[in-house]
């Protein structure tokens, strides 16, 4: 009797088996979660969307210009741009413009206006100023996308994942923390204090965060999964595109100065630490300073100088529609300072649409230094601040033409730089020259201008003091690549006349003047948030 | 000892399959000395008719010799004083011992009308009501009959108590909305009148194959496809019963499935030794109910002439000349009286036919249904046919193998003019056209006419199932079942649309889905007497589903010309192309399932259920939910002290508790959904999809109910009382929260909702009258209370989430408030209207007259004659603020009464009349279709938007007459309770007619009589003369008339939510004309 249940028992069991596998299910009409982080190409499409993403929302304004250079207040509208293109003054508080040439090719005057910074806040606005769609800057909902993404991905991988070898779910992880530690840095830069977590699945609502103490946790999250990056890429197509030891040293590097400038306390750990890296990223040899007449390869991107790049090119373009779709026409920051033969087509393009205000300029490259060749490669007539002549062509030499198709309108097939090896080169001397190792400093500093042909620093008498030499040499080889104005605020340098155009005071400094105003929908759904308070209100 | 018994068993089972071919081989071998033949009539003891099928058994195990044959007769060959017992479906046994020598024994028996004594069905096993714990009730074949219907659901409306059916819809082949015991969900979808409460219908389970009745509805009733509910397509006639499964230990057995109820179909077995045909036909007419009053033709004009001159400013006088149909009474155009409502509703005529041939003995029986049902539509161009074929067989050996297969096949064809069936708001927007313009034609009505009567639709189901079970007793008490089942069922629509009715392009539309169901069950079940008092019962089954569908469409638009329907071209760029829908599934599921009963001498019961369900819904990481019940029951009346109580006849009182757990969300809810974004770098994108943040807390539903009943039956069957009380609560429901923007994700699915449910149900049914009279007459009645309460909502709500509806142009919100029912409506409170401009309130402030949301502009300000709306935060300005949370739109009491006295005649012959009403009280429901009518007076001009011009006279609207209205007249009409609706002008500004108030808000209470039947059989010896055994003819009527407070035409014919729209398809009233031939 028992023995028939029993065997019964095992019968009806048995009927059942494999229960787990009969649940599993694969929808033929989307793709969900347990079905995907199954394969190295899951892996490999779900990290290439976060860049995607980052590229995505770089390319939404002109995102370079807006934060690294137009804000801090050189950078001059030319008239015939009309209403759109003079927001790029709004950014930097003025309403400056180059009067029109009508032919002349000589040296401009240009009106001086007050300064105000919260003409900012005009730009911001729709209408006229909606061409370089700089309200997108007060939005930070797609870092948080990837930074969701990413934390996903790293739960996932630390679940485990049978198809990954160790060394791959490391380099993912480091990778997914990378890009994680970059958004938060990218934010903090513009917002002050964010919200930070890195849970997967964060659904509740959190406060903003102190940003001393997101940029730690954030070198607290990347300093030791460094190594598991890769020091080299086989495939050039990665180089600088995807993230590498060497990109990940840049951004420690850039955290940790960011936080030299406002953890005063500490700021010589920072130092420290800051020094260490780069030397640890120039003694492994890993990159190199392409001479400087190969400048148009570094342009191009993917280049061996190339730490961290949102990569661009012409030739990857998905809209079949239009062969030559540009993410958006304004988002590189070279296409304001070329004109034709740069851009085509001639007919509208006679002028640039911004000018370097010419003081500004004198003092990137004094007259007693007409060697560097950057002056030449890189500009035309930098001096004249006269829309029909002045060029900034660091982001033209790859200017696409079509012989069939004169009439085309594009920006020059150029990739969106975002930490180069002289960022890094030149952020150890400013760490060396802090921390009194004015050897290494030179040394470092000498680097970068000897790559240009540039008088070495220490060669003549006239010198200005090391640290603001390493200061304008960072102005001067990162032009438009987005680190200015940040420079700026961490030296608190944007405090003084001398070195912007745009300066704030202490009182506007201390109450973060600095930061982009946050969109108010960031209020939504979270009663913990709060708004940058210099923007609310007149600003009183 | 063990091994003995073994093999001794062993031994058994070795004789026994010897034994089974030897039943095959030498049936008539079988008898053996001292027999004798006896022989007789069988006679029902209520109308003394002899009984046709009744079987005659005998012997330990019993043991069927024989069926009476047609004129009642029988004859057995047995031992010479034997016992013999005789047995007929849904009338009592009767056992009788033969005296010795005993030859001849005429019996009578009598129909059981013992509720205790039913079959019911619990987890795939007959056992006897007594014995069970659990609130059911049975509603038989017969209730169903009578009254041709496409879809049987609706006939159970108010024949339960607790479960509440809403005839919401009259459009054939649809269903109305089904509730078992209150809310299980708060969650809508869609907006304004087209607001839908997410369908929770109860699990049916048709011969034992579930099937899941919301499957043309899951997706909301605006979905593709023809949308016809697979319950429409079971032909009435072929039901025996239906039982309604109520609380959990009911239900738990049929696991997550269960968790909204359950409803248990069994359809007609054979069982006549002669093969017995019944035919039945219907003939009847489905009349247009009421439908709204217009004014036609030079009535028409002048009411919007003499508002435009009595309220229009200095240029609406100016602007009647450039208005033709205003101004050129005489152009033949605009001089009309049309009646547009005509034009799309029609009476129409309708036939059904069934053929039920059923034949077999005890070992072997049989039975086919044919069925031919047709409905054309009240509103030209919709209608419902079906064409059945259903056959099943009953296969037993020997009483330990059985075998019990069936086949259904089904095609049903459905027409649904340009709607998609439930709606037809085509209709209702050319309903209100104005009478001046002329009627259609094809060069001269609008294309909205032409495409509700001329698109050309082709669609419907078709449904093959089929199923066979095999039953083997091991050992006595131990049973052995293996069910398996298949159902198949493929939806497909074409619909042509011609170029006229389509802005001068043909279209061509078609839709393609599969559903099927792979099902298999295997049980093992158990029963065991110790000494006569301890029973134990054990039933172990595990379940196993293999479901999958798909849907596809295509859309052409611009195809050539009326003449083909060909795949000819169409325009590439308009064509919307085609593919897999997202109605997509592919399911797994595998439950396991255990019961256990005790009763100590069927007085004292405990019965406790476990049931496991494991889907692929849920993923593979924790894919199980789990459902426990227990149940408790005291048959009193077996108790010594009572037993002799001869008034008594039955007396129990159940408690029961348990939890059904019904998995909510998908894969997407809890993983997340991928997908490609485009390239970057040149590599492939894949990411996650930000719309919802992936859960993988997610739960189940939680569907946990206590119930407490009382059964008790008086006097021999002339009372029988069913009490239940219950409380049911839903927890874990399924709430949409929005997230703050640095979470990335916008909306997460969260599990903090929670309502409760509790009420009371009582069911009354009597036989007041001797069992031994001509007449006999019933009477039963019964009433559910429910009310719902929300108990939960996510936090950052604070206990109150209005879901704001600014799309559809209604604003009609609707409210979620904690402490109170679930869903309420949120509106401006309408407390009459100002009878002067006196009386409204100033702003001792501003020195402003209370105004019209929040503007400077002195025209905003009321007046007498306007509504006076509450101005709830007293700021004398009316805006959103002053909403408030008012109704409830869910019935709190429902249920029906029946009532059917019938005479036999001395000659045999009977005659029976039935009456049934159902009642809803307590509800409040939106009479849109009154704010629809009367908001048509808001545009004398007719001004319709052209190219963001507005164009006079584009759009010329009906006028309803209003003097029914009690409306406000002039200073001195105090007691008005409608605005002064004729003026238009400062209508504009005031906006009296708002849809967000409660003017609009009316009782929904009912009272209706859903049927009336009048049924005579003639004589059986009438009958044969002609050949036939039983005539039966029937006369019914349906859907007769309501009685209401409700200012509408039907407060049934609402939505869920109770919202009475003008774009509902009416529900007809129906005469019918019916036979039962049986020959």
């Amino acid at each position: 009797m028992k023995k028939y249940i029993i065997c019964l028992f095992i019968i009806v069991s048995a009927s059942q088996y494999g229960c787990k596998k009969f649940l599993d299910i694969t929808p033929i009409d989307k793709l969900t979660g347990n079905n995907f982080y199954q394969t190295k190409e899951d892996m490999e499409s779900n990290i290439t969307d976060m860049y995607g993403e980052l590229f995505d929302k770089y390319t939404k304004t002109s995102f370079a210009g807006a934060t690294g250079e137009f804000r801090s207040g050189e950078v001059i509208p030319a008239a015939e741009g009309g209403a759109g293109r003079s927001a790029s003054g709004l950014i930097g508080g003025h309403r400056r413009q180059t009067p029109n040439p009508q032919g002349s090719t000589d040296k401009q005057n240009v009106p001086l206006t007050t300064v105000n910074d919260r003409l900012l806040l005009v730009a911001l606005g729709g209408g006229d100023w909606s061409g370089y769609n700089f309200s997108d800057l007060t939005r930070w909902n797609e870092y948080y996308r990837v930074i969701q993404s990413a934390n996903l991905l790293i739960s996932k991988v630390e679940d485990g994942i049978p198809a990954l070898t160790a060394e791959e779910s490391k380099r993912y992880i480091a990778e997914a923390k990378f890009i994680r530690c970059f958004c938060y840095f990218q934010m903090v830069r513009l917002y002050g204090d964010v919200v930070y977590y890195t849970a997967a699945f964060q659904k509740d609502p959190l406060p903003r965060e102190d940003m001393v103490s997101v940029i730690n946790k954030c070198i607290a999250d990347l300093k030791d999964f460094r190594n598991d990056l890769p020091t080299t890429f086989t495939d050039p197509s990665q180089r600088g595109v995807r993230a590498s030891k060497g990109a990940a040293i840049g951004l420690l590097m850039n955290m940790n100065m960011w936080n030299a400038g406002f953890d005063i306390a500490n700021r010589n750990s920072y130092y420290q630490e800051t020094a260490a890296l780069g030397k640890e990223i120039m003694d492994s040899k890993a990159f190199r300073l392409l001479p400087i007449n190969e400048w148009a390869k570094v342009a191009k991107g993917r280049s061996e100088e190339s730490l961290f790049e949102l990569f661009r090119t012409l030739n990857y373009n998905q809209d079949l529609n239009d062969p030559f779709a540009q993410a958006n026409a304004y988002s590189p920051f070279g296409d304001a300072f070329i004109h034709f033969p740069y851009k085509q087509p001639e007919f509208t393009h006679r002028y640039s649409f911004s000018v370097f205000s010419s003081e500004y300029m004198q003092k990137l490259y004094p007259v007693d230094d007409a060697s560097d060749l950057r002056l030449t490669i890189w500009f035309v007539a930098p001096f004249d601040q006269n829309a029909s002549t002045f060029q900034l062509r660091k982001f033209a030499l790859n200017t696409f033409a079509d012989a069939n198709n004169p009439n085309l309108d594009l920006n020059p097939d150029n990739t969106y730089l975002i930490m180069r090896y002289p960022d890094a080169i030149l952020l150890r001397a400013e760490a060396a020259a802090n921390l009194g190792d004015d050897v290494t400093a030179i040394e470092c500093l000498n680097e970068v201008r000897g790559r240009a042909g540039a008088r070495k620093y220490g060669e003549s008498g006239n010198d200005i003091p090391l640290k603001d030499a390493i200061f304008l040499e960072r102005s001067k080889e990162l032009m438009g690549e987005g680190s200015r104005y940040f420079d700026l605020v961490r030296t608190r340098r944007v405090l003084s006349k001398e070195w912007t155009d745009n300066p704030l005071t202490a009182d506007k400094f201390n109450r973060r003047g600095w930061t982009w105003p946050i969109d108010p929908a960031a209020l939504f759904n979270n009663p913990k948030m709060s708004l940058n308070t210099y923007w609310i209100g007149s600003g009183l | 000892m063990l091994m003995i018994k073994i093999n001794t068993m062993r031994k058994q089972i070795i004789l026994l399959s010897i034994f089974f071919s030897c039943i095959f081989l030498c049936k008539d071998l079988v008898a053996q000395t001292k027999k004798v033949t006896v022989s007789g009539t069988v006679t029902d003891a209520g109308t003394k008719e002899t009984m046709v099928g009744v079987s005659v058994a005998t012997g330990k195990p019993l043991k069927v010799l024989t069926q009476t044959d047609s004129k009642g007769h029988y004859s057995v060959s047995v031992d010479d004083g034997a016992s013999l017992v005789f047995s007929y479906i849904s009338y009592g046994t009767k056992t009788v011992k033969l005296n010795p020598g005993q030859t001849s024994l005429n019996v009578s028996i009598k129909e059981d009308n013992k509720t205790m004594e039913e079959v019911v069905i619990r987890g795939y096993q007959k056992r006897t009501r007594e014995v069970t714990t659990g609130s059911s009730f049975i509603v038989s074949g017969k209730e169903v009959q009578d009254v041709p219907v496409s879809n049987v659901e609706q006939l159970l409306q108010g024949k339960v108590a607790g479960l509440n059916i809403q005839l919401n819809t009259g459009a054939p082949g649809l269903r109305g909305t089904v509730n078992i015991r209150g809310l299980s969900t708060i969650s809508t979808t869609g907006s304004g009148n087209e607001t839908f409460l997410q369908p929770t219908s109860p699990l049916y389970v048709i011969d034992g194959v579930p099937m899941d009745a919301d499957k043309a509805s899951e997706f909301g009733f605006q979905q593709q496809g023809p949308g016809v509910s697979p319950i429409s397509l079971i032909p009435q006639e072929d039901i025996a019963s239906i039982e309604v499964l109520k609380d959990a230990t009911a239900t738990a057995l049929y696991g997550s499935r269960g968790a909204y109820g359950v409803i248990l179909i069994q359809t007609v077995r054979g069982n006549s030794e002669i093969p017995r045909i019944r035919y039945t036909g219907n003939f009847y007419m489905n009349a247009i109910p009421k439908l709204r009053n217009i004014l036609g033709g030079t009535n028409e004009r002048d009411i919007k002439l003499s508002q435009i001159l009595n309220y229009g400013r200095f240029d609406d006088l100016y602007k009647i000349s450039n208005t033709p149909f205003l101004a050129d009474s005489l152009n033949p155009y605009y001089n009309n009286s049309t009646d547009w409502q005509g034009v799309f509703y029609q009476n129409t005529y309708n036939q059904t036919h069934n053929i039920q041939l059923d034949g077999g003995d005890s070992k072997f029986s049989y039975k086919t249904n044919l069925s031919y049902f047709s409905d054309k539509g009240i509103i030209k161009n919709t209608g419902f046919d079906r064409y059945s074929l259903n056959m099943n067989m009953d296969y037993k050996p020997t009483t330990r193998i059985s075998f019990f297969g069936s086949i259904r096949g089904n095609v049903g064809k459905i027409k649904k003019a340009n709607g998609v069936g439930l709606l037809q708001t085509g209709v209702a927007t050319d309903g209100q056209k104005s009478s001046l313009l002329p009627g259609p034609s094809f060069f001269q009505a609008t294309s909205s006419v032409l495409s509700a009567l001329q698109t050309n639709s082709d669609a419907g189901p078709k449904n093959l199932n089929t199923y066979i079970e095999g039953r083997y007793e091991l050992i006595p008490g131990l049973n052995i079942t293996s069910a398996a089942s298949y159902d198949y069922n493929v939806d497909t629509e074409d619909t042509f649309t011609p170029a006229a009715a389509n802005s001068q392009f043909a279209k061509i539309y078609s839709y393609y889905g599969y559903q099927s169901q792979l099902y298999n069950r295997n049980n093992i079940s158990y029963v065991k007497s110790f000494e006569e008092k301890h029973n134990l019962f054990f039933n172990l089954f595990s379940e196993m589903y293999v479901k999958k569908g798909q849907g596809s469409t295509t859309r052409l638009e611009r195809s050539p010309n009326d003449q083909f329907q060909g795949p000819l071209g169409y325009d590439g760029y308009f064509s919307r192309g085609g593919g897999i829908l997202t109605t997509f599934y592919d399911q797994n599921q595998i439950s396991f399932a255990a019961a256990f009963t005790y009763d100590f001498q069927k007085k004292y019961i405990l019965d406790i259920t476990y049931r496991i369900d494991g889907t692929s819904n849920n993923g593979n990481k924790d894919p199980y939910a789990k459902n426990p019940s227990v149940g408790l029951k005291w048959n009193f009346n077996k108790e010594n002290w009572l037993k002799d109580l001869k008034w008594l006849s039955y007396g129990d009182i159940r408690l029961t508790g348990g939890k059904n757990i019904f998995p909510v969300g998908t894969l997407v809810d809890i993983y997340g959904k991928y997908g490609p974004k485009g390239f970057y770098n040149n590599n492939p994108r894949v990411g996650i999809d930000y719309e919802y943040i992936p859960n993988p807390l997610l739960r189940p539903k939680n569907v946990t109910q206590f119930n407490l009943g009382f059964d008790v039956g008086l006097f021999d069957g002339k009372l029988d009382v069913i009490f239940d009380t219950y409380y049911k609560k839903v927890s874990n429901e399924l709430f949409t929260s929005f997230l703050s923007n640095t979470l990335a994700f916008q909306k997460y699915t969260s599990n903090d909702a929670a309502l409760s449910n509790y009420g009371y149900e009582l069911s009354l049914s009597s036989r007041p009258l001797s069992k031994n009279s001509k007449f006999n007459w019933t009477v039963s009645v019964n009433g559910a209370i429910n009310n719902d309460v929300l108990t939960q909502l996510p936090a950052e709500y604070n206990g109150q989430f209005i879901e704001f509806d600014f799309g559809s142009g209604y604003e009609q919100h609707l409210a979620k408030r904690v402490g109170r029912n679930s869903l309420a409506n949120f509106l401006y409170v309408n407390q009459g209207v100002y009878d002067s401009t006196s009386d409204v309130p100033i702003d001792p402030v501003t020195g402003l007259r209370y105004r019209n949301n929040n503007s400077g502009n002195v025209l905003n300000s009321f007046q007498g004659g306007d509504a006076r709306f509450f101005d709830a935060n007293g700021d004398y300005i009316l805006d959103s603020r002053d909403l408030q949370v008012v109704g409830n739109t869910q019935p709190v009491l429902t249920g029906g009464m029946s009532n059917t006295i019938s005479y036999t005649f001395p000659s045999g012959a009977a005659m029976s009349f039935n009456i049934y009403a159902t009642y809803t009280a307590k509800r409040s429901i939106l009479n849109n279709a009154l704010a629809d009518r009367l908001r048509l007076l808001r545009d004398p001009f007719g001004i319709a938007r052209i190219n963001n011009i507005d164009v006079l006279g584009a759009n010329p609207l009906a006028v309803v007459p209003v003097n029914d209205l009690n409306m406000w007249t002039g200073p001195g009409y105090t007691n008005a309770k409608f605005a002064n609706v004729y003026d238009y002008a400062h209508e504009g500004y005031v906006n009296n007619y708002r849809y967000p108030q409660t003017l609009w808000m009316e009782t929904g209470s009912y009272f209706k009589i859903n049927q009336v039947t009048l049924s005579y059989s003639f004589a059986k010896k009438m009958a044969r003369r002609i050949g036939l055994t039983n005539i039966r003819t029937f006369f019914s009527a349906s859907n007769i008339v309501t009685f209401s407070a409700y200012s509408g035409p039907n407060p049934e014919g609402v939505t869920a939510i109770g919202r009475d729209g003008s774009g509902g398809y009416p529900v007809p009233r129906v005469y019918n004309l019916g036979f039962n031939v049986e020959f």
